[in-house]
């Protein structure tokens, strides 16, 4: 079996990126490929894009082949003390648990590691073809890539320092691991798209990243010049909306350089819809 | 008396955009008007005049009685922390990793700064009406819990745990109950960072009194603000407003008006059945056609999301045309609430 592979799906607030990580899972699942996906607890879309609401720690098959669970701290804080720093026989787990929750309040990295450790050690098991994960905003992201670093730099030895190391070889393989940014063509999803290529790839956060270009309007072929020959009233106002946001599109889009693009879906009206269409148009490729 | 309005939705709904226009037109109306926004997008700073500006406010040149203020997370706690803390226990805190960490990430920290400069600005009396843009983390959730989150941390909750102890001394957190359990977690964890985040805590512990009497005024403040939510008819920001009006329920805060923002017009349903008259070109004639029904489906999506989320909060929905490209001068601004009836409401 190969690799497991491990996707990163982020973006500005009010891209769609749940909507793109559900797409992904769905096209993938469509394949006959296992996924696990994995909803970092900031957005609740997710759920709502694959039409299971209540989606907790442990996995539910939303469909075949296609498992969901949503992040839940203090169970990450159980798996990672027990699976992951192998806390010796006969240690206060409880104890231990609750003194790595203060930390996970207040110093930097611990957070970020235990929440990220997730998605890495549902990699090392094996038992998916790929675990995607809709992560928390594009800020967000940065800190929990950065987190191994910064617990390597806080923490001069032992188990939390050799686990983080292993995380952080994981989350820098790009056979492995690929993180893909959503915006839309739009100025601030763009200039913050842009700010955040250039922090992941400058500090080395995780492989290139790659952009999805989520809400695209279809051409319309209407024409400027010929407005004026369009009756007043909806007609002209609605081609001349059209016109307006095709230009704006075509300004930012333009600003960035990126390999998939996805429709805008006019009036279509539940999450569950927009994420079988989105998957629809994916067909595999993200 | 100062009014305060607070602009408050899920991210990308374009509350910064609609909380400058708010200013804009109250500021019209003769009253003294400051807007805190938080990350405006290039072209609205620009129009504002706060482009690379700190958070101190600025007059905006062009539109007399309004001011604008962008709001600098770091420097807003940098003054948290001079004007609460021991000079010296100030100093330590404003290198301590730990404090750096928290006023960076934490979700409330940013929420708690703007609500502390919110409070500032109402002190000052220096205007008629404040309106606050609200930070995204949690669809602006975090901006009203702040207060009683950043009351929690620095309560010595988290020092209590760890020490046992009700009121622990710094000399008291290497002694008996304390010491065995960090020497443990020291060692598994392989750093004294225990240690040192108890000794961080209890430099926060003594800025306790002040950040909790002064999360008490801010909680005062927000619960006496008019709180306005954004959305479009996309499914996120309605999710969000949902779980706003479920949220803020529990801590006494009731949103009196929703704003959707990028409205179609409704007539736009009903023209798409309609035949095109007046134009030759066939060809032409389709694509309009065209254009004009996908547009249909998505004013109608809009009209069914924005009629259920009247009917169930009960409470005035405003619609704001969508404009585009985006309001970036003053009068395109103030325009964009023109028959909305949000400024009456509010006014009232």
């Amino acid at each position: 079996m190969a690799e497991t592979e491990l996707i990163f799906v982020s973006g500005k607030g009010g891209t769609g990126k749940s909507a793109v990580a559900a797409a992904t899972a769905i096209s993938r699942a469509r394949t006959g490929q296992r996924i696990l996906v994995i909803d970092m607890g900031q957005s609740l879309g997710l759920g709502a894009h694959l039409r299971t609401p209540d989606l907790s720690y442990r996995p539910t098959e939303v469909r075949p082949g296609l498992f969901a669970i949503s992040m839940d701290r203090s169970q990450a804080l159980d798996e990672y003390l027990k699976l992951q720093l192998h806390v010796p026989q006969g240690a206060p787990t409880r104890q231990l648990a609750g003194a790595l929750a203060v930390l996970a309040d207040t110093a930097p990295g611990v957070r970020e590691i235990i929440s990220i450790g997730k998605p890495v050690y549902e990699q090392w098991r094996g038992t998916w073809d790929s675990v995607i994960v809709d992560a928390p905003s594009l800020g967000q992201l940065q800190s929990y890539l950065r987190a191994p670093t910064t617990i390597s730099s806080i923490v001069p030895t032992g188990n939390v320092k050799g686990q983080s190391e292993r995380l952080e070889a994981t989350l820098l393989d790009p056979a492995i691991t690929s993180v893909l940014i959503v915006a839309n063509p739009a100025e601030l999803p763009i200039r913050e798209t842009i700010e955040s290529v250039a922090v992941l790839t400058g500090e080395h956060l995780c492989p290139p990243p790659r952009v999805v270009m989520n809400r695209l309007l279809p051409e319309s072929g209407l024409e400027h010049d010929r407005l004026d020959e369009l009756p007043k009233g909806s007609v002209r106002d609605a081609a001349s909306l059209q016109l307006a946001l095709q230009a704006e599109q075509a300004e930012w889009s333009a600003e960035i350089s990126w390999e998939i693009g996805l429709p805008y879906l006019r009036g279509v009206l539940t999450p569950g819809e927009v994420a079988e269409q989105l998957a629809d148009v994916l067909g595999g490729r993200a | 008396m100062t009014e305060t309005i607070i602009v408050t939705g899920a991210g990308g709904v374009g509350k910064t955009t609609l909380s400058a226009a708010l200013a804009c037109a109250i500021a019209d109306a003769g009253k003294r008007t400051l807007v805190l926004t938080i990350d405006p997008a290039k072209r609205l700073a620009d129009a504002l005049g706060i482009e690379d500006l700190g958070d101190e406010p600025r007059p905006v040149i062009g539109q007399p009685g309004m001011s604008a203020a962008m709001l600098d997370v770091s420097a807003s706690w940098e003054a948290i922390i001079h004007r609460y803390a021991e000079p010296e226990v100030g100093d330590r805190l404003l290198v301590n990793p730990y404090f750096r960490a928290i006023a960076d990430r934490f979700p409330a920290a940013q929420a708690y700064a703007a609500g502390e400069r919110m409070a500032e600005y109402i002190e000052s009396k220096s205007y008629d009406v404040i309106v606050v843009d609200t930070p995204p983390s949690g669809g602006g959730i975090d901006f009203f819990r702040a207060p009683a989150t950043t009351g929690d941390l620095v309560s010595g909750k988290l020092l209590k745990w760890l020490t046992g102890s009700n009121m622990p001394g710094r000399s008291f957190l290497y002694r008996f109950t304390a010491r065995p359990m960090l020497r443990l977690a020291d060692s598994v964890l392989g750093g004294p960072m225990l240690s040192d985040v108890a000794d961080f805590l209890l430099d926060l512990r003594t800025m306790y009194d002040a950040l909790s009497n002064r999360s008490r005024t801010i909680e005062r403040y927000l619960r006496g603000a008019h709180t306005v939510i954004v959305t479009t008819a996309d499914p996120t920001p309605i999710h969000e407003t949902r779980r706003f009006f479920r949220e803020l329920g529990g801590i006494e805060i009731r949103p009196e008006g929703i704003v959707f923002n990028r409205t179609l017009p409704r007539a736009w349903v009903a023209d798409a059945d309609r035949p095109i008259r007046g134009v030759d070109d066939a060809a032409l004639r389709a694509l309009a056609k065209e254009n004009l029904r996908a547009w249909a489906g998505e004013a109608r999506r809009q009209e069914d999301a924005a009629d259920e989320v009247s009917a169930r909060y009960g409470v005035p929905v405003h619609h704001v045309p969508w404009v585009t490209p985006p309001p970036t001068s003053l009068e395109e601004l103030t325009a964009l609430l023109d028959d909305t009836g949000v400024l009456p409401q509010l006014s009232s």
